[in-house]
């Protein structure tokens, strides 16, 4: 028997995806709002730190990826692999500085009272939800024929595109804070 | 290994954006591998192994 290819109604598609894509601006913003901090406020990043920006990232490449799928839920199972991830490193970090005691205070400053560990489970437990929702309301729909151009996948593209160049600046800061040894949380390496 | 880690990473989204995802996906798995690693010798400690004494219930 021959597999029917599955299509959804445009409209579910279309805010499937727009589902998606705002995940993706927020995640976007967060990273953006730490390279600000690291850049203006001169917060350096701990290295539990730097693994929480990598899975971000990791995020945000399953996010995109499901962005520019057809017939596959594969993007989003590496968000949520990542998601996880963010939350088990973030977690931990929490659960470090969580007694406080010499050597051992949250690192940064406070963002409406949160710590950016803190900051970072709220992240990965909202990031989960909004897999959850997204399944529970769309069921993940298929968009057989996609339409290359619409808005939609414009926005997909030019975030694509920022998130490569944050990705790109977080090499920089991390090659400047690190060089090839351990990161240090007192200043930059290479500076 | 950190510099390794966001450097595969990039890569990964380089190969994305160039329509080659599915080396792109390889190379963040190998990114995600690393970074557990570097998780795990991150916390653990020569005193307390992974355990978290200091938080008593």
């Amino acid at each position: 028997m021959r597999r029917v290819a599955r299509s959804d109604a445009p409209i579910v598609v279309a805010l499937d995806r727009l589902v998606l894509l705002l995940m993706l601006l927020a995640l976007a913003a967060v990273l953006t709002a730490a390279m600000v901090m690291q850049v203006v406020f001169g917060e350096i990043p701990c290295p539990l730190c730097l693994l929480q920006r990598v899975a971000m990232l990791g995020c945000c490449f399953g996010l995109i990826h499901q962005l520019h799928a057809e017939e596959s839920e594969r993007g989003t199972g590496i968000a949520m692999v990542f998601a996880v991830v963010l939350l088990v490193i973030s977690v931990r970090q929490t659960l470090l500085d969580i007694v406080p005691r010499p050597g051992h205070e949250y690192v940064g400053s406070a963002v409406l009272g949160l710590h950016m560990p803190v900051w970072s489970v709220v992240i990965a437990v909202a990031l989960l939800l909004g897999f959850a929702l997204r399944f529970a309301l769309f069921g993940a729909p298929r968009d057989v024929a996609p339409a290359p151009g619409t808005v939609v996948r414009r926005c997909a593209r030019g975030l694509e595109i920022y998130v490569l160049l944050v990705a790109g600046l977080n090499l920089v800061a991390v090659v400047l804070q690190c060089g090839l040894g351990d990161c240090p949380t007192t200043g930059y390496r290479l500076l | 290994m950190m510099v390794a880690i966001f450097a595969i990473l990039l890569i990964a989204f380089v190969l994305s954006f160039a329509g080659l995802r599915a080396l792109g996906v390889i190379c963040l798995l190998a990114s995600l591998a690393l970074c557990l690693g570097l998780f795990l010798w991150e916390i653990y400690s020569p005193d307390y192994g992974f355990r978290l004494p200091w938080i008593q219930v």
